[in-house]
């Protein structure tokens, strides 16, 4: 069952990829090659997921935060090459991004955090993500990368009492699971955010 | 415990650390090229930029090009990063691990020229970039296959004769790290080199001739 399963997963996961490249040599424009670029890392990201293994969906982990900085450089050299200075600002706006975005993110951040791990990360990390989007990120994006540092630290803390003190691996696990949550919400958040503005 | 690995390309290994069943190790083939990442690190780190003077034909005049220095920090910086990535990658005893250092060494790469501003050269840098990003699908990809139909990605478990890894899984990380900066790829990566700066420019060529040396040996392993 699974081999099947799994053959029938690459199948079509080598198809998307298939097409994918294709609209890529189809594609002329320079910002819709990025789209479709970043759309191929997803289509990378399923590859590593259809191992269905723990080890798998730790590897998403780095594979992601790869594709993202990836992504970032080459949206930062876009920018730089089209002569994009100012940030656009009141792109969209519509009344419910104005009042909703702090019940919406909240909500989105405390269902993050009753996940925890991963997919709470990814769920708070759209939280903050919204809440940037209407309320703007001036000098926010330092911040929460200081809490991804230090959610990083937290993660090798939890790592080394596993190693070190297995008896405690309950707090360990704790440790890992809320460290992880902050970072990938961390890492989440910084999509879309940074547009070349003073601080970065 | 690994005296197979003695009889292949690498040579007879001479240090290895192990974690787990992660062994990064040291082959007379590897130390090589670590030392030449080394080297060229520690050149990028005490060698001064050059400063790139054009000068026009039919006569005496040339023009010199002005880099600021916060522009040559940020590159030396950027071809620090890409030897410590290509270092990385060279003694890595896990593919993902080498997956993520050469995608690493894709965005030194971009890094090391971003700095620059010469239209030409941020063209060549996108279309590099962008062959690099694509090219993270097959590396990722192989490895992938690698993990699902194995069930280990230590170098040192797979060289063991144990597991058979499949043919496709090995063609797409080597078409992977082609992507990063091998021919025919390199065309885009060629056009980078306009950039002034000549320690820090040779970093974009050589981590990627060391990757794909490093990958060769991983896909003759393995």
């Amino acid at each position: 069952m699974m081999d099947w399963t799994y053959s029938a997963g690459l199948f079509i996961a080598f198809a998307a990829a298939g097409t994918a490249f294709w609209s890529l040599v189809k594609e002329n424009d320079d910002l819709h090659r990025l789209i479709l670029v970043d759309l191929l890392e997803v289509i990378t990201l399923a590859f590593i997921a259809l191992a269905g293994t723990d080890l798998a969906e730790a590897l998403i982990l780095p594979g992601l935060v790869v594709g993202i900085s990836e992504l970032m450089a080459l949206s930062e050299i876009y920018l730089r090459k089209e002569g994009l200075r100012n940030q656009p600002r009141n792109m969209l706006r519509i009344e419910v991004m104005d009042s909703a975005p702090g019940i919406i993110a909240a909500v989105l951040v405390v269902y993050g955090i009753i996940l925890t791990g991963f997919s709470g990360g990814a769920v708070a990390g759209l939280g903050i993500l919204f809440y940037f989007t209407c309320k703007g990120h001036e000098e926010i994006p330092e911040l929460v990368e200081t809490a991804s540092g230090c959610a990083w630290v937290l993660w090798i803390v939890a790592f080394f009492t596993f190693i070190l003190l297995p008896q405690y691996w309950l707090f360990a696990v704790m440790t890992a699971g809320t460290a992880i949550l902050i970072k990938v919400m961390a890492k989440m958040a910084l999509v879309g955010t940074m547009r070349g503005g003073s601080d970065v | 415990m690994y005296e197979h690995l003695m009889e292949n390309i690498g040579g007879p290994v001479a240090f290895a650390l192990e974690f787990g069943d992660i062994v990064n190790y040291f082959s007379p083939y590897t130390l090589t090229l670590f030392i030449l990442a080394f080297a060229f690190t520690v050149l990028a780190v005490v060698s001064r930029p050059e400063r790139q003077i054009d000068i026009a034909f039919g006569g005496d005049a040339y023009t010199a090009k002005v880099i600021t220095l916060q522009e040559m920090r940020f590159r030396r910086f950027m071809a620090i990063a890409c030897g410590l990535a290509s270092m990385g990658a060279m003694v890595s005893g896990d593919i993902f691990n080498f997956t993520l250092f050469t995608s690493m060494v894709g965005i030194t790469n971009v890094g090391i020229v971003a700095a620059v501003r010469n239209r030409h050269v941020l063209n060549a840098a996108y279309e590099y970039g962008i062959v690099a990003m694509a090219a993270t699908l097959p590396l990722f990809g192989g490895a992938a296959i690698i993990l699902a139909t194995t069930g280990t990605l230590s170098i040192w478990e797979l060289s063991s004769g144990t597991w058979t890894v499949p043919a496709v899984a090995k063609g797409l990380l080597g078409l992977g790290v082609i992507g990063e900066g091998m021919a025919p790829f390199y065309a885009a990566k060629a056009e980078m080199f306009r950039a002034p700066g000549a320690p820090y420019v040779i970093m974009c060529s050589l981590s990627s001739l060391l990757i794909f040396l490093r990958v060769i040996e991983i896909i003759i392993t393995i």
